[in-house]
């Protein structure tokens, strides 16, 4: 165990959505990989800021869903239709309208599942611990104020020249956070 | 969404070429639709029919599109407007003199000429009488079901969208003079009883103008369905027309933007999932119930070639429209949204078909009824064109000074209390 | 955002200027303050007021459960010839009102309505506590409830497989799929708020119990984009979800063959139902909530307007239903359907049709009047005609065919019971109980999301910080 505590990154702090905006424009020009924007709400057009590609959640959602409607045919043909089949109403044993209804239901609620599961993973959340939390200032990313954090990881992190970089993008607030 | 890659998406359509297709269709149609008159007369009724349906699909469509935005309070639909409601003017310009010779067809062995009615209920009514008498379903539908009834329709209809068309389109070119709050107000008051109006007349136009082929099938869906299949078209429609005159219009290239053409597309989206919605749901109670005075109306559409029919509109009007526009940049694409226009013109008018087509034909279409069915439709879309056109050249291309435009455009203007100095404020 | 214009345009009248969504121009803090602070703090006299009477009544319907599951369900009053009675009536209306929640939730959302932000939050707890609701009247009119499970498709020691051509078995998917769904979609919705009041919380129980359930969020913008990107998906499966809960409920009714229930139109004005129904719950609860919390200037009167206009609008397409399903009886011709129709509006249960009637399509046709929709007093007073009226248009879709069908031999009458009675009223004690819960622990409206619909959260509106090159 160390006693000095390691640094984890570098955070500004910014007042407005424009600010913290132009900020990223800068930061993902000047060729950062392992740094981040945390803002009280979705700022539109941050992603473009950051350079981020499109999200990937749509495919895990679309595996569920697929998955869902799969399951819920086969489940109910193989229940009413093979292992079990009982003549009600006159109507076939299995119609893929009838069993289209319970299908259709699981291929939402598995899609949706998808969904939450891939924005977890690719979160990687629930984390119960972040370095950042610890730090004072921060509270206010969820309240009013916008930060920019680049990682001491990062391959171009300087402690001078990233902090040169961050002041001229304006920021008043400017510290180290620690691990 | 960026800005950039607009220039890509929206190639130039050189439509110099095209500039002739409304009276190219209207003459080669009419000449075809005058020749299959001659050829096959009772076919002739039918098609028409079936033109006059997809009219009315589309004008109605216009008329709907108007309706909702200012029920909406809408913004973004403001540089659209325009071309919804000279759309939708039509139902009153063009649409009565469309329905004439339906009107004729209806009445034609009161009136000597050698040809069954159109409907058989009519004709049941004037060739005989007594024969009528005993008919159960005619006879619950008394008096909507008489000469009178039919024809009282069908002037309601008419005069009902002379009102509150001409009247949603006029207050509208008015404020392009004006730019008064109070010709928002009045399009609102004709928006408030027009809704209600829209949903009267289009239930009446197609119970009585297409259910009625078959008078003792009843479903209270009906008129929903064909509302569904009639917006998704005129929609599609509308989204082309601006795409073209985008191009074509430097007053509507300052307005039509990425916007306005997404939310259009998300509507087309929108309205591909209700249709199915309504279909599914109106076939999927029939066939559950299994009632014999219901199940006719399918059963006789599984026969001939109506069963592909019926299978191209479960894939087509649904499976591909709704997987081509999954994506939500495929909104933005021309080179898919140009083909699904097309596309929703042809399921729209396959819907129609499997609508009207087996009472003149019970064991399915031929292609000298499909080319008739065309030879009309090509008629009345190249004069709709002509009409449309005509209409819009004649006024400002969008609504020029609606209050909502700045808004719909998400361009920032000051208030009016900032902008006037202190001594003028209130 | 939008492209570069050239046109110069005026600003709109000032009578078409609309209400801004956050009102007095309020800042990014003050929205998280208001809004956190009414879980916050002392516990107020007012909600003690309302939360005993709440838990007194939801314990009677505790009890009366008890003493229907120890008797039997015949101290319920369904008997031949009406065996579906008030339990399928409370169940469709329970559902029906949650409908609302997931529609601001996931429609609005899709529409690209902003001003659903101040409301969904609220409207969603609404609808999960409403499914709750919902959800005890089928599992306890089985009768033997302990056997439940038979519902769902798990071997059991019959070895039959439950048979999923009746419309019973679709509804217990759509159900569980749409309580699960919703309390997600709920819940995704809640984390940075969750992480809002974990930043706030001054206590170690509050620090720790917000910061578990927020899952450790930290507002990342990498997070954002994959956040954002799921909610869009989970609004885009929620709403084709919602349509179709109620469509396949009011499947339960038109697959049969009964004069009334059998009508195609059933699907479409069951969800216009249930959306109406649903918002005039939101606007019951939110009225005095919006009040009583000092909320005026996140839940405005363009939101009460909005949602007043909503409420005009599936009315009335509940109304053409009506009509609609009036007219084809006369236009289909057959006799016994006619006769429901007429026995509905003249029959024994009269008063029933044309409470619906006057409450579902007349009075809401006043919202047209803009000084109506104003009016806070009588919008409230109409909301709670809209869910009398919605209850009394499950009576008489339930009562009505079944009271006298196709022989007048088996013709009857139907009265509920007093445990009818007081289960019902035990459900609001359940509802109320569980929504005055979540007012005092979570955050009442969703915070993340206003602030993210205010202009100075737009980084190209001058709030936002925008400099020059904009308008």
């Amino acid at each position: 165990m160390s006693a000095t505590p390691r640094p984890y990154g570098v955070i500004a702090e910014f007042d407005t959505p424009a600010d913290v905006m132009h900020a990223a424009e800068k930061i993902r020009d000047s060729g950062f990989l392992n740094w981040d924007v945390f803002t009280p709400f979705p700022i539109h057009g941050m992603d473009n800021a950051m350079g981020l590609k499109n999200s990937k959640v749509g495919w895990f959602s679309f595996v569920g869903g697929v998955t869902g409607y799969t399951l819920g045919m086969v489940m109910i043909w193989w229940m009413n239709a093979v292992d079990y089949p009982i003549v009600v109403g006159g109507k076939p044993m299995f119609s893929p309208f009838g069993a289209f209804p319970p299908s259709y239901e699981l291929t939402i609620l598995l899609g949706s599942f998808g969904a939450i599961a891939g924005m977890l993973f690719l979160n990687r959340l629930p984390r119960l611990h972040h370095p950042l939390l610890k730090h004072g200032r921060f509270r206010l990313a969820t309240h009013d104020k916008f930060f920019l954090v680049i990682e001491t990881t990062d391959p171009k992190y300087s402690e001078t020249e990233t902090r040169k970089l961050l002041e001229s993008t304006g920021s008043k607030r400017i510290e180290i956070v620690e691990e | 969404m960026s800005s950039h890659g607009e220039s890509e998406k929206f190639v130039p359509l050189d439509l110099s070429r095209w500039k002739n297709l409304p009276i190219v269709l209207m003459v080669l149609g009419g000449i075809g639709a005058l020749i299959g008159l001659a050829v096959d007369p009772k076919q002739f009724g039918y098609s028409w029919l079936l033109a006059f349906m997809f009219a009315v699909s589309l004008c109605m469509g216009g008329f709907f599109l108007t309706l909702i935005h200012h029920l909406f309070d809408a913004s973004w639909s403001v540089p659209i407007r325009r071309i919804n409601e000279h759309l939708g003017a039509m139902t009153y310009q063009v649409l009565p003199f469309l329905f004439i010779p339906i009107g004729i067809y209806a009445m034609a062995p009161a009136i000597g000429l050698h040809l069954p009615s159109l409907y058989p209920w009519m004709n049941e009514l004037l060739t005989n009488p007594a024969a009528a008498g005993h008919d159960h379903a005619l006879q619950a539908k008394q008096p909507l079901f008489t000469v009178a009834g039919f024809f009282g329709v069908a002037a309601f209809n008419f005069v009902m969208w002379f009102i509150f068309a001409r009247g949603l389109k006029a207050w509208s070119l008015k404020q392009d003079e004006t730019g008064a709050a109070e010709c928002t107000l009045k399009m609102r008051f004709y928006a408030s009883l027009g809704i209600f109006v829209f949903a009267v007349t289009l239930t009446l136009g197609a119970i009585m103008w297409m259910k009625a082929l078959m008078h003792e099938w009843f479903s209270t869906m009906y008129p929903v369905y064909y509302f569904a299949g009639s917006v998704w078209m005129t929609l599609a429609t509308v989204y082309l027309v601006a795409a073209i005159l985008k191009r074509q219009n430097g007053q509507l290239r300052e307005v039509l933007k990425q916007k306005q053409f997404y939310f259009i597309g998300s509507l087309i989206f929108a309205f591909t999932v209700f249709y199915a919605y309504v279909t599914f749901s109106q076939y999927f109670i029939i066939w559950n119930a299994n009632m014999p005075e219901e199940t006719f109306w399918y059963a006789v559409r599984e026969k001939g070639n109506f069963w592909d029919l019926g299978m191209l509109l479960i894939f087509g009007h649904f499976f591909l429209p709704f997987l081509s526009l999954l994506r939500i940049d495929a909104k933005l694409t021309l080179p898919v949204m140009v083909p699904l226009f097309v596309w929703a013109w042809i399921m729209h008018f396959v819907d129609l078909e499997f609508n009207i087509g087996p009472t003149p034909h019970p064991n399915g279409i031929t292609a000298g009824s499909v080319a008739l069915d065309l030879a009309c439709l090509a008629f009345m879309v190249g004069l709709l064109a002509l009409v449309w056109l005509r209409n819009f050249r004649a006024h400002a291309p969008y609504p020029i000074r609606d209050p909502r435009l700045a808004e719909g455009l998400d361009m920032y203007v000051a208030p009016s209390d900032i902008a006037t100095a202190p001594g003028h404020a209130k | 955002m939008a492209e570069q214009t050239n046109l110069k345009l005026a600003p709109p009248p000032r009578s078409l200027e609309r209400i801004p969504l956050v009102q007095n121009n309020r800042s990014i803090g003050w929205i998280s303050d208001q809004i956190a602070q009414i879980a916050e703090g002392k516990t107020p006299m007012w909600w003690w007021l309302a939360f005993i009477p709440s838990i007194l009544l939801a314990t009677m319907l505790f009890v009366m459960l008890a003493y229907l599951v120890s008797t039997g369900v015949g101290v319920w009053g369904p008997g031949h010839p009406v065996m579906w009675g008030w339990a399928i009536i409370n169940f469709v209306w329970w559902i029906g009102i949650g409908h609302a929640g997931t529609l601001i939730s996931a429609i609005l959302f899709l529409l690209r309505q902003k001003w659903r932000t101040a409301v969904n939050r609220a409207a969603e707890a609404m609808t999960i506590f409403a499914v709750m609701c919902a959800g005890i009247f089928p599992v306890v009119h089985i009768g033997r409830v302990w056997f439940g499970y038979w519902l769902f498709p798990l071997p059991n020691s019959n070895s039959i497989w439950p048979q999923f051509r009746s419309p019973l078995m679709w509804d217990v998917f759509a159900v569980s799929t749409y309580f699960t769904v919703s309390a997600l979609f709920w819940y995704i919705g809640l984390v940075p708020d969750l992480a809002v009041m974990r930043d706030r919380a001054k206590t170690k129980i509050r620090k720790f119990a917000y910061g578990l359930f927020s899952l450790g969020w930290t507002g990342s913008n990498r997070h954002w984009s994959n956040y954002e990107k799921a909610y869009l998906i989970l609004a885009g499966l929620s709403t084709p979800l919602v349509l179709s809960v109620h469509s396949i409920v009011s499947l339960d009714f038109a697959v049969s063959q009964l004069p009334g229930w059998h009508t195609t139109i059933f699907p479409p004005y069951f969800v216009a139902g249930a959306v109406f129904s649903g918002f005039g719950m939101v606007l019951t609860l939110l009225i005095p909530l919006r009040t009583i919390c000092k909320l005026e200037d996140v839940i405005t009167m363009r939101h009460i307007d909005l949602m007043c206009k909503v409420t005009l609008a599936t009315g009335s397409i509940v109304g053409y239903a009506y009509g609609m399903e009036f007219f084809i009886a006369w236009y289909g011709g057959n006799p016994f359907e006619r006769t429901i129709f007429m026995n509905r509006a003249f029959g024994t249960f009269w008063w029933g049709y044309w409470t619906m009637i006057a409450c579902n399509v007349v009075f809401p046709q006043l919202f047209w009047i803009k000084k109506f929709r104003h009016n806070l007093l009588l919008v409230w007073i109409l909301s709670i005609f809209v869910n009398i009226g919605m209850w009394f248009e499950r009576f008489e879709i339930v009562v009505t065919s079944l009271y006298r069908d196709f022989i007048p031999a088996n013709w009857g009458y139907f009265r509920p019971t007093w445990v009818d009675i007081a289960t019902y009223m035990g459900t609001f004690g359940l509802f109320f109980t569980l929504f005055l819960l979540f007012l005092r622990f979570l955050p009442v409206i969703a915070i993340s999301e206003v602030k993210g619909v205010t202009p100075q959260a737009d980084p190209h509106h001058p709030l936002g910080g925008a400099k020059g090159g904009h308008h």
